[in-house]
């Protein structure tokens, strides 16, 4: 029942963080701010919202 | 696998196809005898197909003045006649991988400059740029003077150029890019660089062949810095042929204006055509007093040269084009940013010095211009209601033919996989 | 004033961004009331709420930003429409991290990430962490709002690939040595925290340091992790992990009270664990607790205590005798019919926290979150008795950024509680946090200060008693905020569970010590 915490530790012993934030960006900075690396994605709802669009793009890998 | 799978494994075969083909430069041959399924009665035109009572003037102009050349007819009235008719056949010139520059149209016996991909050994085909004459078939004007041109063309300039590349051993196009890197090309609607490149090694070779009229070759040539452009817009129909093959390939295959619609083609749903209607190039006019309502919206199939990341999706590698047209030269970088965010690759032959050494993108993915709800922008060259260039700039492609071509990649995807 | 709108096709922003961009918008001169926010369904209904409907708003898509906004003139509006936006610009360009439009294009380009960090809107959060776990990164979801089913969908598929998801709600982590979204910086120690309750870890955190000690890992499991049917998956992963962790030598565990099942699930692993655990969750009996082996804490200032003692160190907190003396000088000079505290606290589990500590001292409490239904404001904008508000609640919100991140929200019910009569205390919490404001404290004293000398001009005294929350590792300076507090007559204490029960000595005191 236990988990395997293999990456749990890699992540707690990271030396170099690279933290992928998605969203506020006022969150990323503050990371950075810290010394550790932060690679921003700039989030925006998908296909504008197009519903059809997103079935589709779902159904195709995006 | 499903169709996710398919789709990658697709997209990763198209991929290969731009980024691993060699586009070379073979031959220059009469239409009708190297273009499959091209008739002795068929014309070709730019764009999507459309209707002929549809036709706008200056390719109504073209049209019928091929037909006269071909001896199709007798006269222009007579030409439209029989195409309305259904006697003479038209027809969507990307669909045969011909693409036909601005309102061009291409007749059985024009010669055709002949590309071949040695990765696939699809073909791909365009008449040879006419030159910087205002008045040519190419702008939709026929009358005496372009008829002899056309018969120039025919008997004595383009069985030179067959000479000189089959003396050659053939010209390897992204030789050529590679060559002319970083020297302000885009490669749509600025190539004075590969045109010059190019140039030197087929009137090098026509030192070495004999040919009537050599001297007159040579001086059309040297007086063309546009010349590049026909070779590469046959050199990416060579490319698209092939990637038009593979099922369910999310990937750019097509794209032009035929002056009313502008329209693409993704490579797993072949020679269909998925249209909006055509926006206009702006950015600046030959004659200052011209403006958007004196021209046509999107005509002309050198945007093929977009699809295999030229021109306006390399706009960084020519930012004097950009400048020239009223634009900056951040707005250049943006154009080449936004292309390679919805693009699945990058070409390494031609890394542009002042933009860090990126290379130019490569693969838009249709999926991914949905998605991230962008679509790039395409330089090109506007052309009047009447006929004649009237400027040049950019257009931003219009979105619902990106949503057009998804929809149907997914309807083919879901079908083909419900079996 | 006229109201005037516009709307910017086709620009996405984040939501705090917006929120921010609103604030900066209504200190432009000329400019009234006004909000900017994404073409959403929720943030319409928001312009209506707000009293700023406009039919214009109606046609935005949810790609296109709103804002609407009363002001003297066309021009007026125009013009600090415009100043906002560039001001918005030039912040995002001098942003030097890397951007992409993708977390798979992200990974793609930096394959060495171990982390993602998620705080979109609730309706796309699970599909991104699943995108994010797919590329192998363990998450952090701060997006509210994702029902329990698809709670558990992402942490089952995530313990398949050993990764761990914070969250949804989650707004406290540190991991190797970094403090993420509301959480504090703290020094490294012994101490492996996990918890079901931000604040409340953030707190524990925070009272280590201040003892010279410190957390090795801070895990934050999100508030929903010990319900129903996520059953306390992150919870058990993150004992998994710190028991491992040979950097950790204790396990703190801190949350709401789970139920029964979940409770006893966390029981039985705590029995199973090889390191020791002070566990406190609220409201659980001491007995039902140490029979799993686990030291037992009734507060989160006991589990610092606790935890301390293990390495002989003393937590620093301010003793009984203190705030007895500290009561005792606050009432003098107060008017007889000054008698009720009023709290504004920027975090729910402090105002949960401190109607406890009070309740026990000095009565019932009033609250938009009461400790009982009979106990609910009727309006919470309008305090009644003793009345504690949780100022994070949607009410005092709407249209403005959490507390935390934007603590102008408290200024005027810091003045109308002040000039209340009938008000002896008021209650304050401070929480420093690496995304949030960096000088809370200033923000509030100047209406901390006229407050306090409006109620000396009519012959009152009111006292004010407040608590932070924070470290001398955080970018806002411990030592300056608390100072500028004293220097201006608040009585700080050393956390919020001291300083509720100093409000509720000062408060029996002016009732004649009735319970």
């Amino acid at each position: 029942m236990k988990t395997d915490t293999k990456k749990l530790q890699e992540l707690f012993d990271a030396k170099e963080l690279v933290v992928v934030n998605v969203g506020v960006s006022a969150f990323g900075e503050a990371i950075q701010k810290q010394g550790a690396q932060v690679i921003q994605v700039d989030w925006k709802p998908m296909a504008g919202g197009d519903d059809e669009m997103l079935k589709l793009l779902e159904m195709m890998g995006m | 696998m499903n169709i996710r799978e398919k789709i990658e494994q697709a997209n990763q075969e198209v991929m290969k196809i731009m980024l691993e083909g060699q586009p070379t430069w073979v031959d220059v041959q009469p239409a009708g005898d190297v273009i499959p399924n091209m008739q002795k009665n068929m014309i070709l035109y730019a764009g999507p197909v459309i209707a002929a009572d549809q036709i706008v003037k200056p390719v109504r102009v073209a049209i019928s003045g091929a037909a006269v050349h071909d001896g199709l007819a007798k006269d222009m009235q007579e030409a439209w006649q029989k195409v309305l008719a259904g006697e003479i056949v038209i027809d969507s010139g990307q669909n045969y991988g011909c693409a036909c520059g601005a309102a061009m149209a291409v007749s059985a016996s024009m010669p055709v400059i002949v590309v071949r991909d040695t990765l696939t050994g699809a073909c791909g085909f365009c008449t040879p740029h006419p030159g910087g004459k205002r008045e040519v078939l190419r702008w939709g004007y026929y009358d005496d003077t372009i008829e002899a041109d056309l018969c120039w063309f025919r008997d004595v300039f383009c069985p030179a150029l067959g000479a000189a590349v089959r003396h050659q051993g053939g010209i390897n196009l992204k030789e050529i890019l590679a060559r002319t890197a970083g020297m302000g090309d885009e490669n749509h609607t600025r190539q004075p660089a590969s045109s010059m490149a190019c140039n030197m090694l087929l009137i090098s070779a026509l030192t070495e062949v004999d040919v009537p009229q050599r001297d007159e070759v040579i001086r059309v040539l040297a007086a063309n810095d546009r010349f590049f452009l026909h070779i590469m817009m046959a050199g990416v129909q060579s490319c698209t042929m092939a990637m038009k093959q593979v099922p369910y390939s999310t990937v750019l295959a097509g794209l032009g204006g035929n002056g009313v619609e502008l329209g693409i083609q993704v490579s797993g749903m072949g020679n269909q055509w998925f249209t909006a209607p055509a926006p206009k190039i702006l950015g600046m006019f030959i004659n200052p007093t011209w403006t958007e309502d004196d021209i046509l919206g999107f005509l002309g199939d050198s945007c093929v040269t977009e699809v295999y990341g030229l021109g306006g999706f390399s706009a960084i590698a020519g930012p004097a084009y950009v400048l020239m047209t009223g634009g900056t030269f951040e707005e250049a970088r943006r154009r080449s940013d936004c292309a390679r965010s919805l693009s699945l690759g990058e070409h390494r032959f031609a890394p542009v010095p002042w933009d860090e050494g990126k290379g130019l993108p490569v693969g838009i993915d249709v999926r991914r211009v949905v998605a991230l709800n962008k679509t790039p922008i395409s330089h090109g060259g506007s052309t009047l209601k009447d006929g004649g260039q009237g400027g040049s700039g950019c257009a931003v492609l219009p979105m619902e033919m990106f949503k057009g071509a998804l929809a149907a990649l997914g309807q083919k995807a879901m079908e083909d996989n419900a079996e | 004033m006229k109201q005037y709108a516009q709307i910017r096709k086709n620009e996405y922003h984040d939501s705090l961004e917006l929120l921010l961009a609103t604030s900066i918008l209504c200190e432009k001169d000329g400019i009234g009331k006004g909000n900017i926010a994404m073409g959403n369904a929720a943030s319409k209904a928001l312009f209506d709420s707000l009293g700023l409907s406009n039919p214009l708003a109606e046609q935005a898509g949810i790609m296109d930003v709103i804002i609407v906004a009363e002001a003297q003139s066309e021009e007026a509006f125009t013009e600090a429409v415009e100043a906002t936006f560039e001001q918005m610009r030039g912040k995002k360009e001098s942003n030097p991290s890397k951007h992409f439009d993708t977390t798979q294009d992200a990974v793609r380009a930096y394959p060495d990430a171990q982390l993602c960090v998620i705080s979109v809107p609730g309706e796309y959060a699970k599909a991104e962490a699943m995108k994010a776990l797919e590329a192998g990164l363990h998450v952090i979801l701060f997006s509210s709002h994702i029902s329990p089913e698809d709670e558990l969908e992402l942490k089952l598929f995530a313990q398949s690939r050993g990764l761990l998801v914070m969250g949804p709600d989650c707004g406290v982590v540190n991991l190797a040595g970094v403090a993420f979204l509301l959480g504090s910086v703290t020094d490294r120690g012994p101490f492996g925290l996990c918890g079901a309750t931000g604040v409340g870890i953030q707190h524990v955190g925070a009272l280590l340091q201040a003892a010279g000690s410190g957390a090795s890992q801070i895990i934050g499991t999100g508030g929903g992790d010990l319900k129903q049917p996520v059953g306390g998956i992150s919870m058990l992963m993150g004992i998994d992990a710190l028991e491992n962790d040979p950097a950790t030598e204790y396990i703190l565990l801190v949350s709401r009270k789970p139920n029964e099942e979940i409770l006893a699930k966390i029981l039985a692993r705590i029995k199973d664990c090889s390191k020791v655990v002070v566990a406190c969750f609220m409201g659980c009996e001491r007995k039902v607790v140490e029979s799993s082996g686990a030291i037992y804490a009734a507060t989160l200032d006991e589990v610092a205590v606790k935890a301390l003692e293990l390495v002989g160190k003393k937590a620093m907190l301010q003793s009984e005798s203190e705030l007895d003396e500290m009561a005792a000088a606050a009432v003098v000079g107060m008017k007889p019919e000054q008698k009720y505290v009023r709290g504004l606290f920027t975090g729910g589990t402090y105002c949960e926290e401190a109607m406890n500590a009070f309740t026990a001292l000095a009565g019932d409490v009033y609250s938009n979150a009461p400790l009982r239904e009979s106990l609910r404001l009727k309006d919470s904008l309008v305090s009644c008795q003793n009345s504690c508000v949780d100022c994070g609640e949607d009410e005092f919100t709407a249209g403005k950024p959490h507390p935390t991140m934007e603590p102008s929200v408290r200024r005027p019910f810091i003045t109308k509680e002040a000039s209340d009569p009938e008000v002896c205390v008021l209650l304050l919490d401070f929480i420093f946090a690496v995304s949030a404001h960096m000088d809370p404290v200033g923000v509030v004293i100047e209406d901390i200060k006229q407050g306090m000398a409006a109620a000396a001009a009519d012959g009152r005294k009111l006292a004010v008693v407040a608590s932070i929350c924070g470290t001398d590792s955080d970018f806002q300076s411990l030592g300056e905020q608390r100072a500028k507090l004293e220097e201006a007559g608040v009585l700080v204490c050393q956390t919020n569970y001291l300083a509720a029960r100093l409000a509720g000595k000062i408060v029996a005191l002016r009732n004649g010590g009735k319970q």
